[in-house]
């Protein structure tokens, strides 16, 4: 299994500058380009568009390989994070190191989950539809469901409205949002092992 | 932890018996298998080794590990 791991990276890390030229490659000849184009062109994508399929078959089983397997893991994630534990100090620290890592992460989850899930709208009404004279409103809501899908969609208002201010969570994508914690990690495991290591 | 408890601080005297045996923190790192930081740190205060360093390095020295570690007692 050992063996397999070391092929598996390797074919991994190997594929990714592929991967990088087919995508330059896509974003500068179209699928038009692409059909009409000569036999280099279509020998090119069709060898890249390959590689990728296998790449991206790859990329999964080598994230599963990391969850089951801990040796593994121990050594590619501790490579990629740049952690080292040369010493029994070193394995204190990266203890450490860790737990703050882990702390932070957490509060910036809540912080993260705060935002997506809050609403607020500041709006003004023509001067008919005022509560109690008053045209300004202030509207808050908590925006949380189980699915992304699974939203229960409330009728649309239909009162003329100005908007002055409105947060509707986070307009940030998913893959960002996930991408941003994967390097919140990393700098948060390093700054802390920086400083504890002074 | 009771607050009546006092604190206590490992001391050593590393650097003396380095000194005497001339060898280097470099060197001594690399005889018991450890870093430079690390005996930096232990000779600095700032890191108390394991019960398993502290005898590597007292077997190194051909010493007992209390001629090397001692205890000092502090009220906190």
């Amino acid at each position: 299994m050992k063996r397999f791991d070391s092929v598996l990276l390797k074919v991994f890390l190997y594929g990714l500058p592929l991967a990088a030229v087919l995508a330059v490659f896509s974003y500068f000849y179209g699928v038009g380009v692409v059909k009409h184009g000569g036999g280099y062109v279509k020998f090119l994508n069709g060898f890249a568009g390959l590689v990728l399929a296998v790449w991206m078959m790859l990329s999964v089983l080598l994230s599963l390989r990391l969850i089951v397997s801990g040796p593994f893991r121990d050594r590619v994630i501790a490579r990629i994070t740049f952690i080292r534990e040369r010493d029994e100090r070193e394995a204190i620290l990266t203890g450490k190191a860790t737990k703050t890592a882990f702390l932070t992460s957490f509060a910036f989850l809540v912080l993260l989950f705060c935002l997506s899930c809050f609403q607020v709208s500041i709006y003004r009404v023509p001067q008919e539809k005022a509560v109690d004279g008053k045209t300004g409103i202030v509207s808050l809501g908590f925006g949380f469901s189980l699915l992304e899908h699974g939203r229960q969609d409330r009728p649309e208002d239909t009162i003329e409205r100005i908007n002055i201010f409105s947060y509707r969570g986070l307009p940030v994508s998913n893959a960002t949002i996930i991408l941003m914690l994967i390097v919140w990690q990393i700098i948060s495991y390093n700054y802390s092992m920086r400083r504890l290591m002074k | 932890m009771s607050k009546c408890l006092p604190q206590l601080k490992i001391v050593n005297c590393l650097h003396v018996f380095r000194a005497k045996h001339r060898i280097t923190q470099e060197q001594l790192a690399k005889e018991i298998g450890v870093t430079r930081a690390t005996i930096v740190a232990i000779e600095g205060g700032d890191y108390n080794p394991s019960l398993e360093l502290a005898f590597r390095i007292a077997c190194y020295f051909k010493t007992d590990i209390n001629t090397i570690f001692s205890i000092k007692e502090e009220m906190k």
